[in-house]
């Protein structure tokens, strides 16, 4: 046996294998570390009344908290292997939608997490709502500008939202500034994150040339 | 025939990066030369299947890679390394392999056996645990040639293949790709003209998306008998036709 031979082994599992090593370019490890971080932010912050507990200025904080982690998911989409990924087969959709779906449920099962037991304004459930949408205006900004700059849509998205908190909007398409029990608001985050997973999983982020 | 397109063309806004280029190869080496900005590396990306053309028609490997499961079929027996190979700093050579294998839907009892091979082939043998981001760029080259070939394509595309590799090292790949080319298609694109007349049996010449010339390198260096500028006889061809195109 070469010394190649050797170092590849014997290695029957590739399903498990070949997600590892997907997950692992997208540094999806450093990511969890970095929602974990998002968590303990969010529980330290509640901890300490960083947030007032009812009105706008409650729910700002938050936003920025859930903005922070969906840009975590959003960022995660980029490829360090650029055209020589994308020139191969079908496998390839279906890990970007994996490793979506996992960062999503991962972002929003830590920020639960962190704010178990706690008074959340607007509601724990909203975090449910608030970060998936987030993340799928993440993804979709990947889409249409690299993995890179993911990153910009959650901002941009968190600064809209932050303002119709303060002037009261009361469309469901910003619905960070709605109520956790408004059906629509919902609907509209469950849209963005639809799309933005069926984007990011069927055309993956757009190759800018600095994602690899 | 491996590779039958028709008047292809490819825009990019106002620029046709390629204009209506007609080309038949089968099995064997393929040389594609031209000065930046001819066409070459779009030509390439939509033999990859990584763009789509603007229009014109196109078949690889007798299948048509427009629709999806014949696209499918093209991209496990296609083997491509791009002009600017991307790669995760932090896996080994043989992760990195590893990894474009089983994403080519290798079966999974081959695989070892597949990258070892691949690893070798290359020189990269005794660097194989060695993680990417500790390797010079010639190395990289050579990794990513790797990848490319894991599978045994029946087509394979290059794009500048010899960059960043040493004097020594692209003789290797020269002969690495005459032994590739009996069996598959393996197209090259170059700016290095001395690779082609080593290792290519047929060659175009693109200029300003088009096809400006195509033939062996033989009849590239009969172009430049008594015209063109240049050290050797390939170079005087190649700059005889792009002159004779100029004009």
């Amino acid at each position: 046996m070469t010394g190649t031979a050797l170092a590849v082994g014997r290695r029957r599992h590739a399903g498990p294998r070949l997600v590892r090593l997907h997950l692992t370019s997208r540094q999806v490890p450093g990511g969890l570390a970095l929602l974990a971080g998002c968590a303990v932010l969010l529980r330290v912050a509640l901890h300490l009344h960083w947030m007032p507990d009812d009105g706008a200025a409650a729910r700002q904080t938050l936003l920025l908290i859930e903005c922070a982690a969906a840009s975590v998911v959003a960022v995660a989409a980029r490829t360090p292997f650029g055209e020589s990924e994308r020139a191969t087969g079908p496998r390839l959709p279906v890990l970007r939608l994996a490793a979506s779906l996992l960062l999503t449920a991962a972002a929003a099962g830590s920020l639960a997490l962190g704010a178990a037991a706690a008074r959340v304004p607007g509601g724990a459930l909203g975090l449910l709502r608030d970060v998936p949408g987030l993340a799928g205006i993440g993804l979709i900004a990947a889409a249409a500008l690299g993995g890179a700059l993911a990153w910009t849509g959650p901002l941009a998205y968190t600064v809209l939202a932050e303002l119709a908190l303060m002037d009261g909007w009361r469309t469901p398409w910003t619905w960070p500034a709605r109520p956790a029990h408004d059906a629509g608001a919902w609907w509209c985050a469950a849209l963005a994150f639809a799309a933005g997973t069926a984007l990011v999983a069927a055309r993956g982020p757009r190759d800018t040339g600095g994602d690899g | 025939m491996n590779i039958e397109i028709t008047d292809l063309t490819r825009r990019f806004g106002r620029t046709r990066a390629v204009d209506g280029v007609d080309l038949r190869t089968g099995t064997g080496v393929f040389g594609l030369l031209g000065p930046n900005g001819a066409g070459k590396t779009s030509l390439l990306r939509m033999l990859a299947t990584v763009i789509p053309p603007s229009s014109g028609s196109m078949r690889l490997l007798d299948l048509d890679p427009a629709r999806h499961g014949p696209r499918r079929e093209i991209r496990r027996r296609l083997g491509y390394l791009p002009q600017n190979l991307g790669y995760y700093p932090g896996f080994t050579v043989v992760e990195f392999v590893e990894y474009f294998a089983l994403l080519k839907e290798m079966p999974p009892r081959e695989v070892p056996r597949a990258v070892a091979a691949a690893v070798e082939r290359v020189g990269l043998g005794d660097r194989a645990k060695a993680k990417l981001r500790t390797l010079s760029g010639g190395m990289l080259r050579r990794a990513g040639i790797a990848q490319a070939i894991v599978n045994e394509p029946r087509l394979l595309l290059f794009d500048e293949p010899t960059a960043g590799l040493d004097p020594e090292q692209r003789v290797e790949f020269r002969s690495l790709l005459r032994e590739l080319g009996r069996t598959s298609t393996v197209v090259v694109s170059t700016h290095l003209v001395e690779d082609v007349g080593a290792a290519c049996a047929e060659v175009a010449l693109m200029h300003q998306g088009r096809i400006a010339f195509q033939g062996t390198p033989d009849e590239l260096v009969a172009r430049g008998a008594g015209h063109g500028t240049g050290d050797a006889p390939l170079e005087r061809g190649y700059s005889a036709v792009l002159a004779a195109v100029r004009v």
